[in-house]
């Protein structure tokens, strides 16, 4: 509990510091809102083209788009500098947050917190829109809502685990940016579209490997073509759990190996 | 002779960390065979115009490798780094033209992306998805000049956003307007063909196809040299901008750094 209030009180803080720059924040708002929106203008633009990729309409690849990407805004404003780890291990500002006397990963989580105000903001409106179009065409209920909302949450805490683990990796390569690009770039720009695109090999690694595939197209499958059976949400959700009860094990032998960089 | 001399460091300076390039090579071809892979999947029970389906998996994979010659280059040339630190007084001082001081350390740069990220990630295309060549040999003569004077247009353009850090702090966000863009009508993802009206004229009236499109046409064997004219006429536009804007810039410099 007294973590809990910790981490609050620090995120708040590095909220408050951060919205000093208001012209800073609505500018990366915007654009940020802009950059997702062409990415996802040219899947729209070749679905309205032609119609369907292998059965999967425009609003179910939007559904699997938008609940990945509200996963990862949470991810990375609740857990801001997880991911810029790099930095701290390079610079040896990571001593710094050593000799702080609350746990290294809830100050790293606190620092620079990023509102990231522009990928909820389209994130949302985009999910809204696929839930219009599910829902008129009969194809979900509204049960599909709070599910949704589930496989959200559950999605940002796989996102999350994905990123500690990849994170933790630092400690022995302190280059760790170029790893990142695969497992969580590289590897959620692929889950971004239906896993059925892709050959065997891929679709394994995404669902093993690099278990994104647990954040949207596993419990999509049930969710929106009621393929298999309730079952599949159990399954994303206790990925998660387990998931992320590696990576904080994982985490702290790597915190127990470290050994500064910096000069 | 200054270009040799800078282009060779800033190819050298990259060779340090081929280790972790190789890393980003991986998620690069790793990012193009989703695009793929899409394609695939949309062609699965339709012909895809004069492409057809093969055609579209060697259009959107030699898309993909060329993004380092003509897509992702230093952020505004490193001309954002050198305000913050105030680098760029001394740089302005030089008795070389900024332009031709920063355009030079970009071919090196270029140099180094081209042998360790287009090259290895087009041979695995070719392996992996065995994506077409060319039949006539000529082709790649003007497949390479094309891609010379797209990469030149595309230093032209880091020059002019890197530039806006001399009068905004905020620069760095034309980086990703500029990617945001060039996905979008550059006809990276998608031929020009197949956009919506509205959006191939937008497209057709900028520089953006002839830094994808073109090239991988004319490495199709779609296309002909002549459609070079437009890159070079392209090219003769950027030049003068950049030349002009550096006027402007001598005039007044203020740095944040110190």
């Amino acid at each position: 509990m007294t973590m809990l209030r910790l981490y609050l009180l620090l995120f708040r803080a590095s909220v408050r510091s951060r919205m000093q720059y208001k012209l800073n924040f609505l500018l990366s708002s915007g654009l940020a809102a802009f950059i997702n929106l062409m990415e996802f203008l040219l899947i729209a633009i070749i679905l309205q083209r032609f119609g369907d990729i292998k059965g999967w309409s425009l609003y179910e690849i939007g559904y699997l788009y938008s609940v990945l990407l509200l996963s990862r805004a949470i991810y990375r404003i609740l857990a801001s500098d997880v991911h810029h780890i790099e930095k701290y291990l390079v610079g040896g500002e990571l001593d710094q947050l050593l000799t702080r006397p609350i746990p290294v990963l809830l100050a790293l989580m606190t620092q620079n917190v990023t509102i990231l105000l522009g990928e909820v903001i389209q994130g949302t409106v985009l999910l809204v829109l696929c839930f219009q179009g599910l829902l008129a065409a009969g194809q979900i209920g509204w049960l599909a809502i709070p599910q949704t909302a589930l496989v959200i949450l559950a999605g940002s805490v796989i996102l999350f685990a994905i990123g500690l683990l990849s994170a933790t990796a630092g400690f022995w390569l302190t280059r760790v940016r170029d790893l990142q690009n695969i497992t969580e770039d590289a590897a959620r720009n692929a889950a971004q579209y239906p896993l059925v695109l892709y050959p065997g090999w891929l679709r394994m690694i995404l669902l093993t490997l690099v278990p994104v595939g647990f954040a949207n197209y596993v419990p999509a499958l049930y969710i929106l073509r009621g393929e298999y059976g309730p079952w599949l949400l159990l399954v994303s959700t206790a990925a998660a759990v387990l998931l992320l009860w590696v990576s904080f094990r994982f985490w702290r032998l790597g915190l127990s190996r470290y050994q500064s960089a910096g000069s | 002779m200054l270009f040799a001399v800078l282009a060779r460091k800033a190819y050298a300076r990259n060779l340090q960390y081929r280790g972790s390039h190789l890393l980003n090579t991986i998620a690069s071809s790793l990012f193009g065979f989703v695009y793929v892979s899409i394609w695939i999947g949309v062609g699965d029970n339709r012909t895809l115009g004069e492409y057809g389906v093969d055609g579209m998996v060697s259009y959107v994979a030699f898309n993909q490798a060329c993004l380092w010659l003509t897509v992702f280059l230093t952020n505004g040339l490193g001309l954002e780094t050198a305000v913050r630190s105030g680098q760029v007084s001394l740089d302005l001082m030089r008795p070389v033209h900024l332009f031709y001081v920063l355009m030079s350390r970009e071919w090196g740069q270029l140099l180094y992306q081209l042998l360790y990220k287009v090259v290895p990630i087009y041979l695995l295309y070719v392996l992996a998805l065995g994506i077409r060549m060319p039949e006539r040999p000529v082709t790649w003569l003007w497949t390479i000049l094309a891609l010379a004077l797209a990469s030149y247009l595309s230093i032209c353009i880091q020059y002019l956003i890197g530039v806006c850090a001399l009068w905004t702090t905020e620069s760095r966000w034309l980086v990703w307007v500029n990617i945001a863009l060039s996905q979008l009508l550059s006809g990276f993802l998608i031929p020009l063909e197949w956009l919506p009206g509205w959006l191939q004229t937008v497209s057709r009236a900028t520089f953006y196809p002839f830094l994808q499109y073109m090239p991988t046409r004319i490495y199709l064997e779609m296309e002909g040299p002549n459609v070079l004219a437009g890159t070079i006429g392209w090219c003769l536009v950027m030049t003068v901008l950049c030349l002009g804007i550096t006027r402007l810039v001598r005039r007044k410099v203020e740095v944040q750094g110190g």
